[in-house]
């Protein structure tokens, strides 16, 4: 579980997270959507001690972030990036071993551990765990990216615009192996976008942020058909033909279909 | 030449070993500085900003100011190599760790490194390329800058390129040329096959790099390994001169540890203690101002130097009141007066004018100007105060004794040009030595030298035979003194160690072998 209680983060007098408090029951995912600026990185990176807050408090699992050591805290907090901020001269298994060497593992353990993730992330590891970064694909690099951040188990994972940097086709293959990952069920996730198709897609619940402050939290229906205000729901103007059409045919697939069918009968 | 080739390998260990012992130092600490100052940005300006004026002080400058404070030999010339270093090291490991992908540098935070893990696992290995391109400028830079060395009792290659131009000797100054170009290009190529060495192969590099940095810089140390109690510094010329160190060698048998040293700090470094044995002239000021002590040239390997007014034959004929005033110094100068004047011009900077008024005056020789207009005297020197006091002396005998007017073309650089000026009737006379007129203008046979040198009445007779022969010009009667080479010690060290001639010397070496 992880509590937010009252954060701000003031950059040269300008508040990028204006006292903000949520709490994230465990297993959750939560998206913060938002435009660019609208703080949402600033408050997912506080919450690993990536960026110190300049008031407020943060735990995890009851414990605060603040009272234990930054590099003990991080390892058990995996991260992903944009972009994928794999270590150049590291070979692909070096790098998703990065965590558990850090933690001390034994060799063998490491090595199991890693070709298991390239196994799960459709990475052969023949092929691929001990080429370099460079030798890969946009979306291979993210795939060992995710994998990195996975390594160690890490009960919590933070996830900065993880698809952002890909290719709409790209995006859409690597986004489905990683909603495929066992693994995940357990896990506290925390990913920001402001890709509010991946937000509708990925969110138990979604956090729209606007200028530092959450204007609304709740799942994505909540936000789609109960908008707070008339923020949010311009926010959603744009797509929200197709959103709501994903929306119901998800909870109504089977009827849609037999009117497929029955549409298709008449015709033939 | 074989004589030469044993140096040869000795100095380009010699050169290796302070390139490499003055980059180790610049590693040591230019590294660890460069990564300071990625942690500290307010101390970044200035860190870069102090050892970019460092590099822009002009290399014999700073070998200059190392001398009073570190003295003479390999720590001032290290010192001086490894400030040179310092820069590219401390500029490239900043601008390398720099120049890691933020996102990399914010990874490595995420993942959970510490601080000196994001260093030796992260910033230094991607830095690699980077900082090896600083320590790669820096090594050849110390290799050009090296050469300089030789100025101050270092050794390297520079001990044949300064002799070599002090002999103008081009195939001495290629000899330490070559190495040193070659030294520089090899190192150079070594060192970006490192650079460009992969991610991989970095770690074993960064593991090895220290081992052959101390393996090369061990180098320097092998020459002094053997070693005799005392220590010689001789000029550049001096080394490559047969009546300088071969003759030393091949006469007297004399075997001393001998470095090379410029002649600028050469006296001051036996005064100091820094060296015990050097290769002087005898009638160098110095030679009072620091207490030396002459050692005799008992087995007469150095040609005598007596110093005599050359002049044109057509002027003698044309004033025969020329020749009787002139020659009105002969005699009156020896070693110790000459020493003596060139000591109150060089030490305690009197006027050469000053000094050869007094002088004359002294002797009773001096008389006011007649301020006659019968004719012109064109009076040359070489640059260097011996000559404008024997030149000023000149002038005033001339003014005072003779209606003639005088006109002193002072400073006319070397032997060559005063020589030249003479011949192309661009001035009448000037002091020349019988030892230089020899060796440096007639160039006689190695067997005719060797019959010569020895017999100072021998040498001036033969010179100014073949002067009026050859070139119409007159010497006339030597002024008294002998500037020839000379090996000082100090005067108390000498007389300790009872050594009063150069055979002394050799024999106490002998003895006294460590």
């Amino acid at each position: 579980m992880i509590v937010v209680k009252n954060i701000t983060k003031i950059f040269d007098g300008y508040k990028a997270v204006d006292n903000i408090s949520f709490t994230v029951e465990k297993g959750e995912t939560i998206v913060f959507l938002g435009m660019s600026g609208c703080g949402k990185t600033t408050l997912l990176k506080m919450i690993n001690r990536l960026i110190g807050p300049s008031s407020g408090e943060i735990w995890i699992d009851g414990r605060k972030v603040d009272d234990q050591r930054p590099e003990d805290l991080r390892k058990k907090i995996g991260y992903v990036f944009q972009n994928n901020g794999l270590f150049p001269h590291y070979t692909i298994a070096e790098n998703i071993g990065t965590v558990p060497r850090l933690l001390g593992w034994d060799k063998e353990k490491i090595r199991a551990r890693t070709v298991a993730l390239m196994e799960k992330l459709h990475l052969s590891p023949d092929k691929y765990a001990s080429s370099y970064p460079h030798q890969l694909s946009g979306g291979q690099q993210q795939r060992v990216g995710i994998a990195r951040a996975l390594a160690a188990y890490p009960p919590v994972l933070l996830m900065d615009e993880p698809f952002g940097a890909l290719d709409p086709i790209t995006r859409a293959h690597v986004k489905k192996d990683f909603k495929e990952l066992d693994e995940l069920t357990t896990k506290t996730i925390i990913l920001v976008t402001h890709d509010i198709q991946e937000a509708v897609e990925l969110a138990d619940r979604i956090f729209l942020l606007d200028k530092g402050k959450i204007v609304q939290d709740g799942t994505p229906d909540h936000l789609l058909f109960q908008p707070a205000n008339e923020y949010v729901k311009s926010f959603f103007d744009d797509q929200r033909f197709q959103l709501e059409a994903t929306r119901i045919g998800a909870s109504d697939y089977s009827a849609l279909q037999r009117a497929f069918d029955h549409f298709k009968n008449r015709q033939s | 030449m074989q004589e030469q080739s044993g140096k040869l390998l000795q100095q380009t260990l010699q050169h290796i070993g302070l390139t490499f012992i003055s980059l180790l130092i610049a590693v040591v600490i230019g590294l660890p500085l460069g990564i300071y100052i990625t942690r500290n940005k307010k101390a970044a300006g200035l860190v870069l900003g102090l050892a970019g004026v460092l590099q822009t002080i002009p290399s014999i400058a700073l070998l200059g100011f190392m001398i009073p404070l570190l003295g003479i030999g390999p720590i001032p010339a290290i010192t001086a190599l490894f400030l040179y270093a310092l820069l590219p090291i401390i500029r490239n490991t900043f601008t390398g760790i720099e120049g890691v992908d933020p996102v990399v540098k914010e990874a490595a935070i995420a993942m959970g490194m510490t601080g000196a893990q994001r260093l030796f696992r992260v910033e230094l290995i991607l830095a690699f390329p980077v900082i090896m391109a600083g320590i790669r400028t820096a090594t050849v830079i110390n290799v050009g800058v090296g050469t300089l060395a030789a100025y101050i009792a270092a050794g390297g290659l520079g001990e044949f390129i300064f002799g070599g131009i002090a002999l103008n000797n081009t195939n001495m100054i290629l000899a330490g040329a070559i190495p040193a170009a070659l030294l520089a290009i090899v190192l150079d190529l070594l060192l970006s096959r490192v650079q460009k060495m992969s991610a991989r192969k970095r770690r074993t590099a960064v593991g090895v790099m220290p081992v052959i940095l101390l393996l090369f810089s061990s180098f320097y140390l092998l020459p002094l390994a053997y070693g005799t109690r005392l220590l010689a510094g001789f000029t550049p010329e001096f080394m490559g001169r047969k009546d300088g160190d071969i003759g030393l060698r091949s006469v007297y048998g004399l075997d001393i540890r001998t470095v090379v040293i410029s002649d600028a700090v050469m006296y001051k470094a036996a005064y100091e203690k820094k060296l015990d044995v050097i290769s002087g002239y005898s009638t160098d000021g110095r030679l009072k101002a620091y207490d030396l002590a002459i050692l005799e040239d008992d087995k007469k390997i150095f040609p005598p130097y007596y110093a005599a007014p050359v002049i044109r034959k057509e002027i003698l004929a044309k004033y025969e009141e020329l020749a009787p005033v002139l020659n009105r110094l002969a005699g009156k100068i020896d070693d110790s007066i000459m020493t003596e004047l060139n000591y109150k011009v060089e030490y305690l900077h009197q006027s050469p004018e000053q000094c050869a008024h007094d002088f004359l005056l002294a002797q009773g020789l001096y008389k006011t100007p007649r301020n006659g207009t019968k004719g012109l005297i064109r009076l040359g020197s070489k640059i260097f105060p011996e000559q404008y006091i024997l030149t000023n002396m000149y002038a005033m005998l001339i003014r005072g004794y003779t209606d003639l007017q005088v006109e002193t073309k002072t400073g006319l650089g070397g032997t060559k040009i005063c020589f030249e000026a003479l011949v192309n009737d661009k001035i009448d006379m000037y002091p020349e030595y019988t030892g230089t007129a020899l060796l440096a203008i007639l160039h006689p046979t190695q067997e005719l030298i060797g019959r010569l040198t020895g017999n100072r009445d021998s040498v001036y007779d033969y010179v100014r035979r073949h002067f009026d022969e050859r070139y119409g010009l007159t010497w006339l009667i030597p002024i008294g003194f002998n500037n020839a080479y000379a090996l000082m010690m100090r005067r108390e060290a000498a007389r300790q160690l009872g050594i009063r001639t150069i055979s002394d010397l050799s024999n106490y070496l002998k003895k006294n072998k460590s």
